[in-house]
């Protein structure tokens, strides 16, 4: 085998050794000034796009989720309307006593008189606009059987409003009548 | 055999040498990579456009589709809280104690010879009725009256209500004589503790037929 020999001079090699440390700068400079930050400027942008297209498409299924569930909540739409018509506007120890005044009166009771005993917010989240009012409704004097179609009309007039404590007391002079102290607890919206 | 002088061999090994030095041949080398590098990054940067325009176009998507879903999204939000809330609200409506129809029974208990002289009744924490009932009774036995009543109060709210519970606090004669269609009668005072619930309390779930597996 014939083997070629190349002799290089010291200029030589030193030229060499300099056009090797040109390569190695240009390869440095190429990859850290020029195609990296283009290739992650190119990878942030991919990334935002999916990101994008995730939240579009996403966006879609939350679109037609809602459109169900508005028709699915129309009952509960309305029955949450017809139970905060419940509660007027203002203070509401400033309208349920005439309310109730009002109702007994009809109910052939007279000289009912409603008061506060408390009020309190509910522990329930999903109640935290919804307020708790105590009320010591007092009936001096009715018929026993007046009184059941009263409480019996009230209960079916006012859903919110339940009965927590009742006393119905004999009057001594006149035993055909009743004294009667009633406890409600209403749940009413925060005003 | 000629003879052949080069003369000038001189110049000729200059001329090569010229020719072959390392530097002119890596800057040649150099200045060819540095095409080809410029070349593909020049066809990176037009892909990178490219993207760039995709997003841009993918930016302008979603901001036409963001207003709606925002408003989707406040909206479900408010759906699901207006359909819990009513949830809750039904439950409380649903869990009330009807005091109604417990009067009515109670009245049909009341027979002609005893009268009630107070009616106490709450609602209790658990859910739980309790009434406590005060009366008079007259009649030969006047005792044998309030029974009657405790008795026939226990079978009136157990068709209606669970766990119920009618049981004299009180009976005590009194030495009161009152007359009732014409005749004289003794009387006795009552009070009774009543207690009940609405609702059944859920029975532990039991377990179902063992199958048989036939090999």
């Amino acid at each position: 085998m014939k083997q070629i020999k190349v002799k290089l001079s010291k200029n030589q090699i030193q030229k060499i050794m300099l056009s090797g440390m040109g390569f190695v700068v240009l390869v440095y400079v190429y990859f850290s000034f020029f195609l990296g930050p283009l290739n992650n400027s190119r990878d942030t942008m991919l990334g935002q796009i999916t990101e994008l297209q995730d939240k579009v498409t996403n966006s879609k299924s939350e679109l037609t989720k809602t459109a169900k569930l508005e028709k699915q909540a129309e009952t509960a739409t309305n029955r949450f309307a017809a139970l905060k018509a419940l509660s007027p506007e203002g203070a509401p120890i400033a309208w349920f006593p005439p309310r109730m005044k009002a109702f007994f009166a009809n109910q052939q009771i007279d000289k009912a008189t409603a008061r506060l005993e408390n009020s309190s917010a509910y522990k329930e989240t999903d109640l935290a606009n919804w307020m708790r009012y105590s009320w010591v409704i007092e009936l001096p004097q009715a018929d026993f059987a007046s009184l059941g179609t009263a409480i019996a009309a009230l209960e079916n007039a006012e859903p919110l409003l339940s009965i927590t404590r009742i006393s119905v007391k004999a009057l001594p002079d006149d035993p055909q009548f009743q004294q009667i102290t009633m406890v409600a607890s209403t749940a009413m919206v925060k005003r | 055999m000629a003879l052949h002088l080069n003369l000038l061999h001189e110049e000729i090994f200059e001329q090569r040498q010229r020719q072959r030095d390392p530097l002119k041949i890596g800057m040649m080398v150099l200045g060819g990579l540095g095409a080809l590098m410029l070349l593909y990054y020049l066809w990176n940067a037009y892909k990178v456009l490219e993207i760039r325009s995709r997003l841009s176009q993918a930016e302008h998507d979603w901001s036409k589709v963001e207003p709606k879903v925002t408003s989707a999204h406040k909206r479900s939000a408010e759906l699901n809280g207006i359909i819990s809330t009513t949830k809750v609200l039904d439950g409380m409506i649903d869990g009330r104690f009807f005091w109604a129809p417990f009067l009515e029974k109670l009245s049909r208990c009341v027979a002609l010879n005893a009268q009630l002289t107070s009616i106490d009744g709450t609602v209790l924490d658990d859910g739980k009725i309790s009434i406590v009932i005060e009366g008079l009774a007259a009649g030969r036995e006047p005792r044998a009256a309030a029974e009657e009543l405790r008795q026939l109060l226990l079978e009136q709210l157990g068709q209606s209500y669970q766990e119920v519970k009618v049981e004299f606090k009180a009976l005590e004669d009194l030495d009161t004589i009152v007359k009732i269609g014409g005749a004289n009668q003794a009387m006795a005072r009552f009070g009774i503790n009543a207690t009940f619930t609405t609702q059944v309390s859920k029975p532990s779930p039991t377990p179902g037929p063992r199958m048989k597996v036939r090999g």
